[in-house]
């Protein structure tokens, strides 16, 4: 295990600058529609997903490790690199206008938390395959709320500007349809990777393999994780009871999400060894 | 001599609550304008009633009825509204400025669309109505003919009318935003007007699942359905029809609200708060304001639809430039025309009857001259016939040169026809010759000077 040295850190650094720059030029596009703004911006994101994943390799080669989430550093980065294929993999099956500008901005912050918390406490994770399943689930859940909640974000704007009849419609940021579809398929997918990661949680919590001791019931973290569980479990019982679609689904996601930050937060500063 | 008057408001001045009230459908418009003639016989009148506005166009006699008071007395009696819920809202204009405004509405310049060619229809219908009642005579017919020429014209040679966006184009724009997909959406149309089949044409399009038609007339419904292919529904049905449909488009002529707020709550239980998308293009409003409120309920009304064809249409003002010089042209021949038919025969009354005292006196002369051979005799008329042109030449000038649509000019005219008795009929008018002689002699009684005459 090795912390990343200040040339992986440099590349990190310029792949945050290209996604900064890409985005940029994707709002740019609100004011002025010029072609080469969407070609540039679109280069930007292939060019920082590139460099995050150079990054990525270059650390694992380093450390002589593949496993990707053994420490913070690999994990934000492979969390940005989700969901910036995501945000490329929608843009080209069935182009969703403006989700960029929600989800690029997660990315980078992601990044640069790799920066700042990947150099200053590396820690080992794996050391069994409950906690290999209880991360990957955890951090793929991540990746599933992070679109939920960007999509919720989407949908509330055009909801609001929908309602508010304003006099123009505004950027397309897609139909109210499609963004509830999507936050619906997004909170499904997070909500099954949550169950597994609160299941595997809770294994390794009985088997005493975590600090947090006798009482981890009471733990920040655990709360945080079930309190974020009820959320999502809100937003998918939608079906059975329709006034909790649309508009209050969307802000459910993202309160989910923003419960799911804190309990990644308590995760990354709680005193412990491994959790 | 008449003058032009027009009281009204639209879109501009007045929201749609207000505008509702003085909303007419075609059978109220025809029993308004009937019982217009009847209170104001002599005055010529034309309503036009249209989504954006209500107007109505009068010429009656100089001092005649009705003044502003009255007409808005009128229009709120046949409303059965109180006069003070719309009057603060109404503009009115009067001679020129009527011309100016009428052809400015009828080619749509007025509009809150531009380029729109539908108002030119509405004012031609309106025109037609009140041809059939014959509330319209001498200068309100050629008056509107002009106007629909002048509308015509525009909207053909200028650029006024290309690349409009129409409201029907933006309703399917909106519904684009709530729904990704229609293959598997109803879309229902509740009426079956010209502009429901419009904005009906447009959802066609985009090849819903389903396209209903309800109306209360089931041969007019049947009739749409069928150019739509579309499926015409039982309009008392409405509830069932309203928990299916996803986008719905109301355009009926009723008066009242056919959706109202505590209808649809129990709708949107039934439909599992589905997001509905609520078109209402009728005046008055044929949806509560109130359901608009609603969660997953999208409710726009014409105001909300043509806020934003306005807004779209904002940066196009350049193209008005054109229509504005060609309505400006139109109104100075109309001026002129409306100048020579009510000038023209003052004129022509004025003149024959100081040629026609001038032959008198001459006669009246000629007979004390026995003597008198014919060169002599012609010469004495040239003089009296150059004397009175004369006389005449600068009053009529001024009245030629004058702006026959400016009410100082119609005053003006008025105080000629009352200063030389020209409204008097001819030989009433006309000063005999005892009463001149009689006149000359009070004159030289009463003069206090000594006397001029010979």
């Amino acid at each position: 295990m090795r912390e990343p040295s200040t040339g992986q850190l440099l590349l990190l650094g310029v792949s945050i600058a290209l996604f900064v720059i890409g985005g940029a030029l994707s709002l740019a596009r609100l004011r002025v529609q010029r072609g080469w703004m969407r070609q540039g911006a679109r280069l930007c994101l292939l060019l920082g997903l590139l460099a995050a994943a150079a990054t990525l390799v270059w650390h694992s080669l380093s450390r002589g490790s593949w496993l990707p989430i053994e420490d913070n550093f690999d994990a934000f980065i492979w969390l940005a690199i989700l969901l910036t294929v995501f945000v490329i993999y929608v843009g080209r099956v069935r182009p969703l206008p403006g989700l960029d500008w929600f989800i690029m901005p997660a990315v980078v912050l992601l990044l640069i938390f790799a920066g700042l918390f990947g150099k200053g406490r590396p820690h080992e994770y794996v050391e069994s395959t409950w906690h290999w399943s209880h991360r990957v689930s955890a951090y793929g859940g991540a990746v599933a709320f992070a679109v939920a909640a960007a999509v919720g974000a989407m949908y509330l704007i055009v909801n609001r500007r929908l309602r508010s009849k304003n006099a123009s419609p505004g950027p397309d940021l897609g139909s109210l349809e499609r963004l509830e579809h999507l936050t619906r398929a997004s909170v499904t997918l997070g909500f099954a990777l949550l169950t597994i990661g609160l299941v595997t949680g809770l294994v390794r919590a009985l088997h005493r393999s975590t600090t947090l001791g006798t009482h981890w019931f009471t733990s920040p973290k655990v709360i945080l994780a079930c309190a974020v569980w009820i959320v999502y479990a809100l937003v998918l019982h939608a079906p059975i009871n329709p006034s909790f679609r649309g508009r209050k689904a969307a802000i459910l996601s993202i309160v989910g999400f923003l419960l799911m930050l804190g309990s990644m937060v308590a995760a990354q500063f709680m005193k412990e060894g491994t959790n | 001599m008449q003058r032009l008057f027009l009281l009204g408001l639209n879109h501009t001045t007045a929201p749609l609550e207000v505008r509702e009230k003085l909303a007419f459908n075609p059978q109220e418009q025809q029993r308004a304008l009937e019982a217009f003639r009847e209170r104001f016989p002599e005055c010529e009148a034309l309503l036009l009633s249209t989504c954006n506005r209500a107007e109505l166009y009068t010429a009656r006699p100089v001092h005649g009825h009705p003044r502003v008071e009255e007409m808005i007395d009128f229009l709120a009696d046949f409303r059965g509204v109180s006069r003070d819920s719309f009057q603060s809202y109404l503009y009115q204009k009067s001679e020129r400025d009527v011309v100016e405004h009428l052809f400015a509405v009828a080619s749509s310049l007025d509009s809150m669309v531009l380029g729109e060619t539908q108002i030119l229809g509405q004012v031609r219908e309106a025109y037609e109505l009140a041809s059939t009642t014959r509330s319209t005579g001498g200068l309100l017919n050629p008056l509107f003919q002009k106007a629909l020429a002048v509308g015509k014209e525009i909207l053909a040679s200028t650029p006024l009318a290309e690349g409009r966006i129409s409201i029907a184009s933006v309703a399917v724009t909106y519904a684009r935003r709530i729904f990704e997909n229609f293959s598997d959406k109803t879309v229902l149309t509740i009426g079956a007007g010209k502009m429901a089949q419009l904005v009906l044409r447009h959802f066609a399009d985009l090849k819903p699942g389903k396209l209903l038609v309800c109306n209360r007339d089931a041969g007019k419904a049947d009739a749409l359905a069928g150019a739509c292919n579309g499926i015409s529904v039982d309009f008392a049905r409405l509830v069932d029809h309203l928990t299916a449909a996803d986008v719905v488009v109301t355009s009926t002529g009723s008066a009242h609200p056919i959706i109202t707020r505590a209808m649809f709550d129990g709708i949107l239980k039934a439909r599992r708060y589905r997001p509905v998308f609520l078109i209402d293009i009728a005046l008055p409003r044929d949806v509560e304001a109130g359901v608009g409120e609603l969660q997953s309920v999208y409710l726009y009304n014409l105001d909300d639809l043509q806020q934003v064809v306005a807004e779209t249409h904002a940066n196009r003002q350049d193209s008005t430039v054109e229509a504005r010089r060609i309505v400006a042209g139109h109104v100075a021949q109309f001026a002129m025309w409306h100048r020579a038919r009510e000038m023209g025969p003052v004129i022509d009354e004025l003149s024959q009857r100081y040629h026609s005292l001038a032959r008198e006196e001459l006669q009246r002369t000629l007979g004390k001259l026995p003597d008198i051979s014919e060169t002599e005799r012609s010469h004495l008329e040239d003089l009296t016939r150059r004397i009175v042109n004369k006389l005449l030449h600068d009053p009529i000038k001024r009245l030629r040169e004058a702006d026959g649509l400016h009410q100082p000019v119609s005053q003006y005219v008025h105080a000629l026809e009352k200063l030389f008795a020209l409204d008097a009929p001819s030989g009433a008018a006309l000063p005999s010759q005892a009463s001149v002689d009689s006149e000359r002699s009070d004159r030289k009684e009463q003069s206090p000077g000594p006397s001029t005459e010979a």
